[in-house]
């Protein structure tokens, strides 16, 4: 059967060291799919989106992302292919302007000519950036940090954006809003991976799921199915 | 290996080459110098950039003291303990850099020295117009048998102490602040503490062996007793052999030596390779000699 | 109020060769704000700008301000090679690694020039290098008002290359995070290398006027390098108005120092100053 994942990971092995983070693990995303990651900390979810973005490299296994081996991959050529990384926490560059970090995401040559279309859709979607553009970044509220890290992503323009807890110590209110903009980001055509602690919300905004423990996948498949078992997860993470 | 120690001290009495006896010489004490580098290179996770403060400072102190009439082996104990004392005295600010704020510290003390000892003059009248250099009174009339033996008895004594030193509470609680200081610390270990430890044996040490030298060289002055040039040797030593290995710096410094002897002929030429084998084995083979030696099977089936 | 005007002199002499020692220092500044590396052999550097400038005069001769034309490219290149092809694969290995290896470079350096230029004490000795000029009771070598206005003028290209343009933004984003500043699609040898190299670059445009304002050795490059790294910690990482303050107050160290306490010991005066920086400045996270 031909695959038309546009991103399939298969069997990866990953060491942090002589630790184990990663077992055996195999999954795959569609062109225009909302997959969620769904675990507890130190499940291994960070490390495998990681993983995906050429941070860290597989020592068994394979990367591949619209039929091309990615696993050996530096960080910046992975960006250049179309996947962009939103990382725990935002890191977005305290001491760059609002503006600049946007501009930053447009760094690689692919996105660089339309920068200033994808600034105009990053505004769209997040006026407050707009009116905050000349300040510098630190001096934004948290909410609007996370704002600006996930406008920031969409400025590469990728294929496929990867989220690693996007709603960490973020207000309920402001994470609704983050992911009625997922949606909205969906509809432009861009794929969407995210990583989530809360099972709940990933189960409400996602297509598929698969569920981690331990480095392992323990459970996967389309929403509706997981939902069955939601006992057996509420059980584990007392959700 | 005890018999080829006591078979070296027993050379300058069966006549060996004069040449020899000058290569073993400044290997034992090449040797000392790099175990106590290594001691805080690779054990401490120190990198001293400063190790000619001490050789200088105790080699002052034991040619001062020859012009104050005292003999040169008396001075060369008080040597190690003016460079033990100073260590001690400089380690409060210096401590308090971390990391590479430490390097650039050990970096400017013996330049801050050498400009003292250029300036200032405590006994006599300095040989060298200007510049105080010094000749050690008394050391002509010395048998250099005697000068040897003590150069043996201090690179020997390198090798016994870091055995003892790594072996003991102290070795461990280094072994813990090399590889992160702050778990090192609340785990318990009182990193402070430890550190000076090292930084004040290491340079008692270097002291001892460069009071030594001088002892056998018969003059010192300024710009060479705190040359950078004691560094790139025991760097090179140290490097060869293995860093943060017992045996490595035995090894490295036969080799970095004998390449010594092998250009001194050719000065600047003989420093810039020695350069170039720093750079290429730090890049090509950074554990040194001993890391590929642990490597091998051979090695590590002997281990087990 | 005669001692007011005694000291003008010193004071003025003081500020203005504080640009010399902040251009000195510019290069070192930039590349241990970004690579978080302190190059030890960045004052060697320096002087291979001065004999390049001295080559330029004595064996080709040109200006040798002018022989930058070709210096600064020429060092951006061979600063670019070093950090891509020995720094870059030091820093896998540890960051010992890189602090033996740029000692191992300064050895090289250092005895490199010994071999072909001597020990012999060189001079950029142009016309203009022994002209000198009086504002009222100062009196002042004409070098040292041009050490500080190339001082100025270079901070100010360096401040809008690092804001105007993409590869300046990338650096500044690398040097605050380095991790996210891949994910931007940086690759961070890249930007590491051209650092270093505009580091060189400047150490080139440095050595230049260090010529021209100094007799200098092959081993001259070290007591600039001590002075350098105050001015680096005293200015603050990333603040290129703050080493240009830095190097002033260590001109003015040096030049009072040298009135109060005799010629000789200015060095020791500014060597001590060093010491106290690296002591009470504190510390960030390094790495």
């Amino acid at each position: 059967m031909r695959s038309k994942a546009l991103l399939r990971g298969s069997n990866i092995d990953v060491f942090h060291g002589s630790f184990q983070a990663l077992w055996d693990v195999s999954l795959s995303v569609n062109s225009g799919e909302i997959v969620a990651i769904i675990g507890a900390n130190g499940s291994g979810k960070s490390t495998l989106l990681d993983t995906i973005s050429g941070l860290i490299h597989p020592a068994k296994g394979s990367m591949e992302f619209e039929g091309k081996n990615i696993s050996a991959l530096e960080p910046f050529q992975i960006v250049d292919l179309g996947i962009s990384l939103l990382p725990e926490g935002g890191r977005i560059f305290p001491d760059l302007t609002v503006l600049e970090n946007l501009k930053i995401g447009s760094y690689n040559r692919k996105a660089r000519p339309e920068s200033t279309e994808n600034l105009q859709r990053v505004y769209q979607l997040f006026p407050v950036l707009e009116t905050k553009k000349p300040r510098l970044a630190k001096t934004l509220s948290g909410g609007e940090k996370q704002m600006l890290a996930l406008g920031r992503s969409l400025m590469s323009n990728p294929k496929l954006v990867l989220l690693d807890e996007m709603s960490l110590g973020l207000a309920p209110l402001l994470v609704n809003d983050l992911y009625k903009t997922l949606q909205e980001i969906r509809t432009r055509g861009i794929t969407i991976l995210f990583v989530e602690q809360n099972v709940r919300r990933s189960l409400a905004e996602a297509d598929r799921a698969y569920i981690m423990e331990t480095g392992r996948i323990v459970l996967s498949g389309k929403v509706d199915d997981l939902r069955e078992e939601e006992k057996v997860k509420k059980a584990y993470f007392g959700t | 290996m005890i018999g080829a120690t006591v078979m070296l001290a027993l050379f300058p009495m069966i006549g060996v080459p004069r040449v020899w006896l000058l290569y073993l010489f400044l290997f034992f004490i090449y040797l000392a110098l790099a175990n106590m580098w290594n001691l805080l290179a690779g054990y401490s996770g120190l990198i001293s950039l400063c190790p000619a403060a001490f050789i200088g400072l105790a080699g002052y102190t034991m040619a001062i003291l020859t012009w104050v009439g005292w003999p040169y082996y008396i001075g060369i104990i008080l040597g190690g303990i003016v460079a033990a004392f100073f260590a001690a005295l400089i380690s409060v600010p210096v401590f308090r850099m971390k990391g590479i704020y430490f390097a650039i510290g050990t970096l400017v003390v013996p330049e801050i020295l050498r400009y003292v000892f250029t300036l200032w003059a405590p006994v006599g009248k300095p040989v060298y117009g200007g510049g105080a250099g010094y000749m050690v009174k008394g050391v002509s009339e010395v048998s250099q048998a005697q000068i040897y033996w003590l150069a043996w008895a201090v690179g020997v004594a390198s090798i016994f102490l870091m055995r003892y030193i790594l072996r003991s509470k102290i070795g461990s609680g280094l072994a813990a602040i090399r590889d992160n200081d702050i778990t090192a610390a609340s785990a318990g270990v009182n990193v402070f503490k430890l550190k000076l430890y090292s930084f004040v044996i290491s340079a008692f040490v270097t002291g001892l062996a460069g009071a030594i030298f001088y002892s056998l060289q018969g003059y010192i002055e300024p710009v060479s007793a705190f040359s950078v040039r004691w560094l790139i040797i025991i760097m090179l030593a140290t490097v060869i052999g293995g860093e943060g290995t017992e045996e490595g710096p035995i090894m490295g410094t036969i080799i970095a030596v004998f390449l010594y002897f092998l250009l001194a002929r050719y000065a600047e030429i003989s420093l810039i390779i020695q350069g170039i084998i720093l750079v290429a084995i730090m890049l090509l083979a950074p554990q040194g000699i001993m890391g590929f030696i642990r490597e091998t099977r051979i090695y590590r089936s002997l281990v087990q | 109020m005669s001692l007011l005007v005694d000291l003008a002199t010193p004071i003025a002499m003081g500020i203005l060769l504080g640009g010399l020692y902040s251009i000195i220092a510019l290069g070192l500044s930039l590349v241990f704000g970004v690579v978080k590396e302190i190059n030890i052999a960045h004052g060697d550097f320096v002087i291979l700008g001065s004999y390049f400038g001295y080559v330029a005069m004595t064996v080709i001769g040109i200006d040798p301000i002018l022989s930058l034309i070709i210096g600064i490219p020429l060092f951006f290149g061979i600063g670019f090679a070093i950090q891509k092809y020995l720094l870059n694969r030091a820093f896998r290995i540890s960051m010992d690694a890189t602090l033996i290896i740029a000692f191992g470079i300064s050895i090289i350096l250092q005895n490199t020039y010994q071999l072909v230029w001597t020990a012999l004490s060189r001079g950029l000795t142009t016309s203009y290098a022994l002209e000198s000029f009086s504002v009222g009771p100062i009196h002042v070598p004409l070098v040292y008002l041009l050490d500080l206005i190339v001082a100025i003028v270079v901070m100010f290209f360096l401040r809008e290359f690092l804001r105007r343009t993409y590869l300046g933004m990338a650096i500044r984003a690398a040097a605050q995070d380095w991790k996210a500043a891949q994910l931007m699609g940086i690759s961070t040898n890249r930007v590491y290398a051209v650092t270093f190299g505009i580091g060189t670059a400047l150490a080139a445009i440095a050595g230049v006027f260090l010529g021209l304002t100094f007799p200098f050795t092959p081993v001259s490059g070290m007591p600039f390098l001590i002075i350098a790294l105050g001015v680096v910690v005293l200015g603050g990482l990333g603040s290129i108005a703050g080493t240009l303050v830095a190097g002033m107050a260590f001109g003015l160290a040096q030049t009072l120092g040298g009135y109060f306490f005799g010629v000789t010991a200015q060095m020791l005066v500014a060597y001590m100053m060093v010491l106290v920086v690296l002591t009470v400045i504190p510390r960030g996270i390094f790495r």
